[in-house]
Order: C-alpha cells, then sequence, then structure tokens
C-alpha cells in the first residue's frame, strides 16, 4: 500500500523498520534522539528504541564514528548519522581506513557491517566548509559501498538494503531533497544496490544523474525535448557498485552521453563513467562523453554565486547540445 | 653446526651495507643480543646483532667492503660446538661487482648512448632532416593520415561500405559524425530511430539492375530450372524497405561505365529460338551416368559452350569485333561466360573466359568452367582469365527464366542470353507431348552481325543442340 | 618485587600473588614472545619479512601480564606493536611468522603483516597501523559488549575491554574523542597506556604535555586512572586484575600508565640517536624476563637448569615456527580481490576465514582462561 510521505520519512521508516526487526542495529550521531535528529530524519524514534539505541553524540565525529565501526567487530550493525557528510572529514581515517579495509586487513576475520549516513551536497548558502559533495573523494576506496538515493521509494529501499548488508555503505542523502515527497510503500521492500533505473526514456542523448542532480537533468530534459532533442535520463542510484551496463546499453542506444556529477570534475565519479563509457562504448560514441560537474572552486556563500556553481539544467542543456553537435 | 651470520638488512630501502667496525674477532664467544659489528647502510650506521650463543670462527667480509644484504659475513658455532668442527671459509665472496669493491667508489651512471628520435611526422621543426620522400601534406580532413571521424560513425561508415574520402564532416575541426554518414546513405533523424542496429543493416542488393542486362550463369550447377525455394526468401523484418544509399563498388563502376557504353555505342538487336532440349537432356543423363564413376557431371551449359563455339566454324561473323574502319576477325574461339559474384565479395559480375573452346572437348570445358567459377567467387580472376573473349554465353536459367535479352560485353559483337530448360506440352510429330523445351536470344551488333547472319548462326546451333551428338567430336 | 608506592594508589593490593605454575607460565610466555620478536628482527634482516616492523623486547611483561588478568573472551585491541599482545592472547606463533613473511597461512592470510595482526577465536581484534585508531574502535569493542549484554540479552554488562595504546598516541585527537565518549557512555574500557618513554624517537616529554604525569590527562575526562611498573609483570597482573574487576563491576573506563621500556628501536631503521646507551643500559638491567626469573629462583620454584631448558624449548619451538612458516605457500593471486567485500560482485570473490581459524569451542575458552590464570 503506496502512500506519498517525505523523502525524511522514508528513511526514518527504513530505520525503524530494521531495528524492529533486528536488534543489533542501533542509531547514533549527533542531536539524532533528545533533538529529533538535526534534520528530523529520526524524529520521534527516541521515544519508541529508548535512549540504548537512539544515541546522542558529543560533536566528536572520528570518535563516535570509530565506536560505530569498533562495534561491528563484535556483530552490531550500527547506523552512524553525519548531521552532514561535511563533518566526516573529521573522521575520514576511521571511515576510510578503517571501515572498507577491516575484512581485508583482518584476512576475512572482520567484517564492517556499518551505515555511515548523512546530507551530501550545497545545502544553500552554507559556505565551503559546509557543502562538500564527498562522494568522489570516498568512492575511490575499496571496500565500502555507497548510495545516493534521489526519491522517497529508493531512499526507503536503498537504506534498509544498507542496513541488511554485510559491508560499509555510505548513504548519500541531499538535504535539498529531504522535504520531497513521493510514493513510498508500506512495510518491507528493498531496493537493490548497485542497480541503476531508467528515470526517463529518450533517444537522443544519455543523461547520467546522481541524487539531486537527477532533477536537473529532469529541467534540463524537459527543455531539450522542446528542441526536439530526446533525452533519456539515468538515476545511477549507487555509486559503488557502479552500474555501468545501464549506461552502456543506453549509451549504445544513443550514441552520445552526459554525466552530472555534482562533486568537483578531478578524478570524479564523472570522470570514471567517462572513462569507462569510453572503453566500453568506443565505437559507439559520436563524441566523447561530456561532463557537468561543480565548478572547480571552493563553494561560494553568495547565493547566485553558488547557483553558478552547482551543476544546473543550463550546464546540462549546454553539455547536451555540444555532444550532440547541436551547439 | 656452523651457522653463518649475513649482512642484515636494517632499512626497509637497504640493498647493500658495509662493515665498518668489527667489535669481534675468531675465537671471541659472543652471546645472542651482542652488538658483533656497525654497519654502515643507506640511512646511518646502525648495530649488527648477534642471535645465537656461541663462538667466532671466522670473519668473512672485512671492514670498508661493501656487500649485499643477505651475504654470509662471519661464521660462527654454536654453543657447545666444538670450535674446529666448522670448517674454514674462503674470504671475500664477490657478491658485489668487483667495480665497487675498487678503491675509487664513486660508480659513474652507465653512458647510454643517445637514441636517435623518432622520425617525426610532417609539420614538425625537423622537417628538414626528413628524407625527401616524406609524405606530402594530408588533406584538411586528415590528421596524421587519419580521418577525422566519430567511433560510431566510422563503424556505420565500414558497415555501408561508405567512402569517407566522400564525405564532409559537420562536427568540429571537419570531424565526420554520425549524422554525415547516415546522410550519405540516405537516413535522416526522423527515419534513424527505425534503423535496425549494425548487423540487420544489409540493404536489398542493388544488383538486381544489372543482372537484367549482364546476367551470370550458374556454371557450376545443372542448367536445369533451379527454382528459387521459400526459404531463400528473407523472412519480413519488420522494418519494410528503407531508403538507402549504398556507394559504388570498384566492380560496380565498372560494370556501369562498360554497358553504359555498351548499350549506347552499339546498335543492338535480338533474335530468338526455341530449341527442342529432349536430345540434349536425355544424352546428357547417359553421359553423366557413364561419367559418374569418374566425378564428373557435365551441365547443359558446358554443351550450350560447345555448340556455340563450334557453331563458329561456319558462322565466322559472330566470332569477329567491330574494329572502327574495319571488322576484325579472330582466330580463336574464345567463349566468355558471366558468373555472379556473391554477396559477401561485393556482388557484381565478371566474365571469365574459355579459351579456344571450339577445340577442347566437353570434360575439359566443365572442368574449366568449375574452377574459374570458384575461383571467381573465392579468390578472384586474374586479368588474363578475363580477358580475349570473342563471343560470350550468359544463362539465367537457374533462376527459373525462361526468355532474356542480354547486353554485349565489348568488344564482343554478340552474347546468348540462355533461358531455363523447361518441361512443356509440345508438338511433335503433329501431337501435343511433353517434352523439354529452352529458348535463347541473341543480341548482335548490327554493325557486324546483320539478321540473316544471326539467323544463321541459331540455325546452326539448333542443328548441333537439337544432335547434340554432334557436338562430342 | 611489587612496589605500589605511585602517587595516586595507596591502597594496599589485596590480589595474591598467583601460584608459581602460573608464574612459571608467564614467563614461558614472555620468553616466547622475546624469542619470537628476536627471530622476527632476523627474519627482517634476512629479508624473509617485509615492511614495518616493530619489535616489542622490554614490554612483555605488560601484554602477558595485563592479559593474564582477563577473561580469554575480553576484547584486546592495540596498535601497531602488536605481536607480543596477540601471542599472549595465545596466537600460534608459526600464524604469526606466516603473517610476517606473507604467507597464506598467517593469520590474515598474508594481506595484513606486522601491524595487524588479528586473532578472532582469542578475543584479539588487532593489530592497528595508524597511532590512536584503535582507541575509537576500542570503545566501540566496549560499547558493543556492554549493548549485547544489556540490550539484546536483557542482563548486566560482563566483559571489559582491554585498549593498548603508546604515549605517543596520547596527543592524538581520536584518543582523547574515545576517552570522552568511553566515560559519558559508562564503558567497561581501560586505556592501558604502554609507556615506553618514546614517541618514535621524541621523549616523551618533548612532545606531550604534563608528559612526567599522563595520568593528568585522565583526570581531564573525570577518568580513574593508575601508574603501574610495567616492567615488573607480578605487579601489572595485581593491578590490572583489580583494576579489570572494578571496571566489570562499574562499566566505567579506567585509564592505566604502565611504565614500560622499549629495548630496541621504534622499528627496524631505527638507530637510536636519541637516547643514551646509558639509558638503555640500565632499562635492560630492569628486564621483565629476568625479574620474574630472579623471583622464581628466590622462590626455589625453579631450578637454573629448568629455566636454561625452558628457555632452549622456547627457542626450538619458536625456530620450528620460522620453517614452518617460511614452508607455507605465498598467497595465490586470486587473493587479490578476496576479502574485499563479503559478498562477491564485479571482481570481488567475498570473503573466507584464514586457514588456522576454526570456531571457537567452549574448550578452548576455558583453557585460555585457566592458562591466563585468572
Amino acid at each position: 500500500m503506496a502512500r506519498e510521505i517525505e523523502f525524511r520519512e522514508a528513511l526514518r521508516e527504513a530505520m525503524s523498520e530494521e531495528m524492529r526487526a533486528d536488534p543489533r542495529v542501533y542509531l547514533i550521531g549527533e542531536e539524532v534522539a533528545d533533538y529529533n535528529g538535526a534534520y528530523k530524519v529520526s524524529k520521534g524514534m527516541l521515544e519508541e528504541f529508548g535512549p540504548r539505541r537512539i544515541i546522542d553524540t558529543p560533536i566528536s565525529e572520528s570518535g563516535f564514528a570509530g565506536l560505530g565501526i569498533g562495534s561491528t567487530m563484535l556483530g552490531l550493525r550500527p547506523i552512524v548519522e553525519f548531521m552532514s557528510w561535511s563533518f566526516s572529514l573529521v573522521a575520514a581515517d576511521q571511515i576510510l581506513n578503517n571501515a572498507p579495509k577491516m575484512l581485508y586487513m583482518s584476512g576475512g576475520q572482520f567484517g564492517c557491517p556499518i551505515v555511515f549516513r548523512g546530507n551530501d551536497g550545497a545545502g544553500g548558502q552554507l559556505g565551503s566548509t559546509h557543502s562538500w559533495c564527498v562522494e568522489s573523494l570516498y568512492a575511490n576506496v575499496p571496500g565500502l559501498k555507497m548510495i545516493i538515493p534521489s526519491n522517497p521509494h529508493d531512499a526507503k529501499g536503498l537504506l534498509k538494503s544498507a542496513i541488511r548488508d554485510d559491508n560499509p555503505v555510505f548513504c548519500l542523502e541531499s538535504e535539498r531533497l529531504l522535504s520531497i515527497k513521493g510514493d513510498v510503500p508500506e512495510g518491507d521492500y528493498v531496493v537493490p544496490i548497485g542497480k541503476a533505473t531508467i528515470h526517463r526514456e529518450g533517444t537522443d542523448c544519455t543523461l547520467v544523474g546522481f541524487g539531486r542532480t537527477v532533477y536537473f537533468c529532469e529541467q534540463a530534459a524537459d527543455q531539450l525535448a522542446r528542441e526536439g532533442i530526446s533525452c533519456e535520463i539515468l538515476d545511477m542510484r549507487s555509486i559503488r557498485p557502479l552500474d555501468m551496463e545501464a549506461i552502456i546499453r543506453s549509451v549504445k542506444k544513443t550514441n552520445y552521453c552526459v554525466v552530472v556529477d555534482q562533486s568537483w570534475s578531478f578524478a570524479s565519479i564523472g570522470s570514471e563513467v567517462a572513462a569507462e563509457v569510453h572503453a566500453a562504448c568506443f565505437d559507439d560514441l559520436d563524441n566523447h562523453v561530456h561532463r557537468v560537474h561543480n565548478d572547480d572552486v571552493p563553494a561560494p556563500y553568495s547565493h547566485d554565486l553558488e547557483q553558478e556553481m552547482l551543476p544546473n539544467a543550463r550546464k546540462i542543456c549546454e553539455a547536451v547540445r555540444s555532444v550532440t553537435y547541436n551547439a | 653446526m656452523p651457522i653463518d651470520i649475513t649482512m642484515p638488512r636494517l632499512s626497509d630501502t637497504m640493498e647493500t651495507g658495509t662493515i665498518v667496525k668489527w667489535h669481534v674477532a675468531a675465537g671471541d664467544a659472543v652471546s645472542a643480543g651482542d652488538v658483533i659489528a656497525d654497519v654502515e647502510t643507506d640511512k646511518a650506521t646502525m648495530e649488527m646483532q648477534c642471535y645465537d650463543d656461541g663462538t667466532m670462527v671466522s670473519i668473512v667480509v672485512n671492514e670498508g667492503s661493501p656487500v649485499e644484504v643477505g651475504t654470509v659475513v662471519a661464521v660462527m658455532a654454536e654453543e657447545d660446538e666444538e670450535v674446529g668442527d666448522a670448517p674454514s671459509r674462503p674470504a671475500a665472496p664477490a657478491t658485489v661487482p668487483a667495480a665497487a669493491q675498487e678503491p675509487d667508489p664513486v660508480v659513474e651512471p652507465p653512458v647510454v648512448p643517445v637514441e636517435e628520435p623518432d622520425v617525426i611526422e610532417a609539420g614538425g621543426e625537423d622537417v628538414e632532416s626528413k628524407p625527401v620522400e616524406s609524405a606530402p601534406a594530408e588533406p584538411h580532413l586528415t590528421m596524421r593520415g587519419h580521418v577525422r571521424i566519430s567511433p560510431v560513425a566510422r563503424r556505420i561508415a565500414d558497415e555501408h561500405g561508405v567512402d569517407l574520402a566522400s564525405l564532409t564532416g559537420t562536427g568540429p575541426m571537419g570531424r565526420i559524425v554520425k549524422r554525415d554518414v547516415l546522410a550519405a546513405i540516405g537516413i535522416t533523424k526522423e527515419t534513424a530511430a527505425a534503423v535496425p542496429p549494425a548487423a540487420g543493416l544489409s540493404p536489398a542488393s542493388p544488383v538486381s539492375t544489372s543482372i537484367s542486362s549482364v546476367p551470370a550463369t550458374p556454371v557450376d550447377s545443372s542448367s536445369t530450372s533451379m527454382p528459387i525455394k521459400a526459404s531463400d526468401i528473407p523472412a519480413p523484418s519488420g522494418y519494410g524497405l528503407q531508403p538507402w544509399s549504398e556507394p559504388l563498388s570498384g566492380m560496380r563502376q565498372t560494370i556501369a561505365r562498360r554497358l553504359v557504353e555498351s548499350k549506347t555505342s552499339i546498335p543492338h538487336y535480338q533474335v530468338s529460338m526455341v530449341f527442342d532440349m529432349d536430345p540434349m537432356v536425355q544424352m546428357r543423363t547417359q553421359l553423366n551416368e557413364q561419367l559418374a564413376q569418374h566425378d564428373v557431371k557435365l551441365s547443359i551449359n558446358d554443351l550450350v559452350v560447345r555448340c556455340c563455339a563450334l557453331g563458329m566454324y561456319t558462322n565466322p561473323l559472330m566470332n569477329a569485333s567491330w574494329g572502327g574502319d574495319c571488322i576484325n576477325y579472330h582466330g580463336d574461339v574464345n567463349i566468355g561466360i558471366a558468373i555472379s559474384l556473391p554477396p559477401e565479395r561485393g556482388g557484381g559480375l565478371v566474365v571469365a573466359t574459355i579459351r579456344n573452346a571450339d577445340r577442347k572437348s566437353l570434360r575439359v570445358i566443365n572442368q574449366e568452367s568449375k574452377e574459374l567459377s570458384k575461383k571467381a567467387r573465392t579468390k578472384g580472376l586474374t586479368i588474363d582469365e578475363m580477358a580475349d573473349s570473342t563471343f560470350t554465353v550468359s544463362n539465367l536459367g537457374m533462376f527459373g527464366i525462361d526468355n532474356f535479352t542480354a547486353i554485349i560485353n565489348p568488344p564482343n559483337s554478340a552474347i546468348l542470353a540462355v533461358g531455363a530448360v523447361q518441361q512443356k506440352p509440345v508438338v511433335r510429330s503433329g501431337e501435343v507431348v511433353v517434352g523439354h523445351e529452352m529458348t535463347a536470344t541473341l543480341s548482335n551488333d548490327h554493325r557486324v552481325v546483320d539478321g540473316a547472319t544471326a539467323a544463321r548462326y541459331l540455325s546452326s546451333l539448333k542443328e548441333l543442340i537439337e544432335n547434340p551428338g554432334m557436338a562430342l567430336v | 618485587m611489587s612496589t605500589t608506592e605511585t602517587a595516586n594508589h595507596v591502597v594496599e593490593n589485596t590480589v595474591p600473588v598467583p601460584d608459581p605454575e602460573v608464574l612459571k607460565s608467564w614467563l614461558r610466555d614472555m620468553l616466547q614472545i622475546r624469542e619470537f620478536e628476536v627471530r622476527s628482527m632476523q627474519a627482517y634482516q634476512n629479508k624473509l619479512a617485509g615492511g614495518f616492523l616493530h619489535v616489542y623486547n622490554g614490554q612483555e611483561a605488560v601484554a602477558v601480564g595485563c592479559i593474564a588478568a582477563m577473561r580469554h573472551t575480553d576484547p584486546v585491541i592495540t596498535a601497531y606493536r602488536d605481536h607480543g599482545h596477540a601471542l599472549a592472547r595465545g596466537l600460534d606463533p608459526k600464524i604469526g611468522f606466516a603473517e610476517l613473511f606473507g604467507r597464506i597461512d598467517g593469520c590474515a592470510k598474508g594481506k595484513g603483516g606486522s601491524m595487524h595482526f588479528f586473532d578472532r577465536n582469542n578475543s584479539m581484534f588487532g593489530g592497528h597501523g595508524i597511532v590512536g585508531a584503535q582507541c575509537p574502535l576500542g570503545t566501540g569493542l566496549a560499547f558493543a559488549t556492554k549493548y549485547t549484554d544489556e540490550v539484546i540479552k536483557g542482563g548486566t554488562s560482563d566483559s571489559v575491554t582491554a585498549c593498548f595504546l603508546g604515549d605517543g598516541a596520547l596527543n592524538q585527537g581520536s584518543v582523547h574523542e574515545a576517552m570522552n565518549l568511553a566515560v559519558i557512555f559508562d564503558l567497561p574500557i581501560v586505556f592501558c597506556v604502554e609507556n615506553n618513554r618514546y614517541a618514535m624517537g621524541t621523549a616523551v616529554d618533548r612532545c606531550t604535555a604534563s608528559g612526567n604525569q599522563i595520568t593528568n590527562r585522565a583526570l581531564a575526562f573525570g577518568m580513574e586512572s593508575r601508574t603501574i611498573d610495567g616492567m615488573d609483570i607480578i605487579e601489572v597482573y595485581r593491578e590490572m586484575k583489580g583494576i579489570i574487576n572494578q571496571v566489570r563491576a562499574t562499566t566505567k573506563p579506567f585509564f592505566v600508565d604502565i611504565d614500560t621500556y622499549r629495548f630496541k628501536g621504534h622499528s627496524m631503521s631505527d638507530p637510536r640517536k636519541y637516547r643514551t646507551h646509558e639509558e638503555e643500559q640500565e632499562y635492560e638491567a630492569d628486564d621483565p624476563i629476568e625479574k620474574l626469573t630472579r623471583y622464581l629462583l628466590a622462590l626455589k620454584a625453579m631450578t637454573e637448569e629448568e629455566i636454561k631448558s625452558l628457555s632452549k624449548q622456547v627457542r626450538h619451538e619458536i625456530r620450528e615456527a620460522v620453517n614452518w612458516a617460511s614452508q607455507s605457500p605465498v598467497p595465490d593471486v586470486s587473493e587479490l580481490h578476496h576479502d574485499v567485500y563479503a559478498d562477491t560482485w564485479g571482481d570481488y570473490t567475498g570473503t573466507s576465514l584464514p586457514r588456522y581459524m576454526k570456531p571457537a569451542t567452549d574448550e578452548d575458552a576455558t583453557s585460555g582462561e585457566a592458562s591466563n590464570g585468572s
């Protein structure tokens, strides 16, 4: 039975359902309990599960991230909330050095079933230190998985998959999407990690989007349709594993590809997709893959500058026209 | 058991070490943990420790000599062991190259001769040093000999045999892009979506027009009627026919040029005749039964070729050529046979020559026809194998064609278009019976062959074909 | 003998000195670690072992004494100078050497190396390479035992985690964060600082504020603390036994400053120019193994001959372990993509336990506890 709920409610349902089903699951992070979550994702969970399982922490990301990782070595399955992925940088050693490598370093003795989740990407005039898009930085590390839901339905299904996964899973949410509503089934279902979905079918150019950029792609595709260019939008949903097969299938059909990635361009997911597409679709490409990224500058505070810095529909339209030789 | 003491690795990057001082001498008692020497490594001077209790037997590497990690530098005997039991060791192992042990420790890096720089493409700065026969400047479309073209455009062009040189690229820097190739083969954006992907793209063969003018001869098969089977007809693709444009192959260009020339410069006319084929069919059946043990199987076409050749003796004008101001009579009777080529070799047709067919037995004609046909369809024929024909036979009987006209293959003066041998009701001795008939149509160059001449030749042929025993000898 | 007159410890320790048989087993354990480290150095110098090697010579009483005071199921976690803890926990030396040599029979299939000795069956949670990074993990272990006992099983917390760190780690932020979390979450963990006086080559008083009294760090967190003599295994054991019991009962963390000394350099390429030969000799005279040996001789629990024989036996065992490990195959190339993810996808082939491991049995657990003298 589906009904419309907010993205944040979908995340909450995923966590609550999994916590009811498995006592090893707990939620830990800054302001997740008493405060009901800095972004109200965990609202009401303290009442249901109590302070032993919904755990407020000090402002101490390295400490509580490491605590969560350590607890997996004895079989627990924590959900660690970062108020923002920007704050995860101070926990980088724990989340990059320990979580994804524990299984390997211990020769298979200790896995690390943990979920790190929180807001990723520009919130809105938060300035440079609070506007991190960590996906390209973190997805570089083998041993972790990374999901980036774009809508409430996928948010619930992917987060449930993540909580059940036996590997560390980084769940990247967007502050700008938490309030959007969408159809979400009640009760248990999962969206598999590593499977993209075709957000919109099209014939002339493939647009590869991740999380919030899917909406930018949508706006661009509407405009381009008026110009007679039919875009196929892929919502990747997962970054690691990346569903390259879905991209390849689409590019073989359209012969053109534009990747829209809200992290910086240098050594990014966008460049990874481009490299893979060039390798797998070499004889199917009519132009090299075009990429739309954040501008290669720190995120500015000023509203107009920030909008100019982010990927947006205008930049995507320009890239599609250029890649299809319609510029 | 003597214990070897080896040069220890004292840092993660150490490859060789030098013992700068021995703290022990042969005969000294040592204990595990004792520092027995100082070793200079790449990083620092380090202590070398002893791992066992016992007595030093010999110092193998003296102070000041660099040796590789792992080299035996000393030998000791274990605690309870008699020193004398340990065999003495030769000094100074040669594990480090002799040069490194020379008093002058500065080892110059080996002098590597500077290699000649690679030849740089046209336009490089050292253009003067290049040989004069270097390639001329490339056309603007190319870059270092390669056409600027997108991968998918190249693929589609390859699949459709589009000559890249004929295309103008509309992409950046003149890059040929997909739409340029699609335009060249007649596909627009509107129809592109309906184009099946690569494998399904082979268009209907455009050979059809030339088949009616210079038909192919199935020389390697029986010339009895061989109708096309339903299974040979491709199933409908669901897409229907697509407008398509196929660039010309070299062969097709030749065919086009020569036949236009022939049809526009030669005053053609045709005469036809129906032949009673019962005797020849009967004889061929008998002959093939007898020849089966030699693995020979004559075709009707072999017999027709032989008859055409023999017919020249009484009609030498049929074996002549228009010479502008003269008519050239040929001394040899060389019968050309038209051979159609399979699509994988680009389709089209060639005319192979059976030289001196008048002097060759049926068996030889049969064998040559088979070989030329096979070679034409696989490796291709040499110029010699296609040259010097004086008369041509074209046979479409195997397609069930009963009657057609052919275009003269210059410099011949005539070509015989042979239809299928068909069973039909015929009148024999005033009665309608079932018999075999074949229609042949002779196209003639009126400048050389008049109607009466052509008629006489057909009559001669009829004489031979309907009394095929004459063709045997 | 056990000296208990440290600044913050005035109460007489009531933990009895264990039976001579237990002391003998400790001597054996310490000799085993010492010999393991000596042969590790030799193997490193012979290029059998690679990478970095940090040996534990001189600190044996800390690992053996602390672990003897714990239950076999109590988690232990430490930094990269980890051979002693793993062996004291019961890791077979041959498995340790195989790991050092990068062989498939190693505790991490040759993928961890010297700094990453893990042994799940013996509650040894590593072996961690980044200074201080094991401390948040240690609080996680303590959190997990408490959560499991109280939230999942509905009982009371019954385990204590020993999180070892060096004095150099005290200046890492993650260590402060871990101690803060341990206090506010009431976690049953003992931060065992092996104060060997040097953070790599930098003396503790050169790099650590109030380095002459590092228990001041605990004071800031309101955490109970004590300084003990790490060269005297009997003191280590008796003090730790009391602390562990207390932490088990209160589930409140404890900070222990264990004075010890690193006889060798920080790693194998350390020429130790930052300290004097005289200083080294002074501490070497305080060798914990010799100290226990003297005590056993004085007790007449062992004779000189017996000690020599024990020593020889251990050396033989370690030599055999080296031989065994050097015969172990190097990992197949297929191991490269194994153990990256728990599941199978892309190039990744899932995971499996190391060869030597089999599920822990109750028998293992009991014998472990007995041999640890609790």
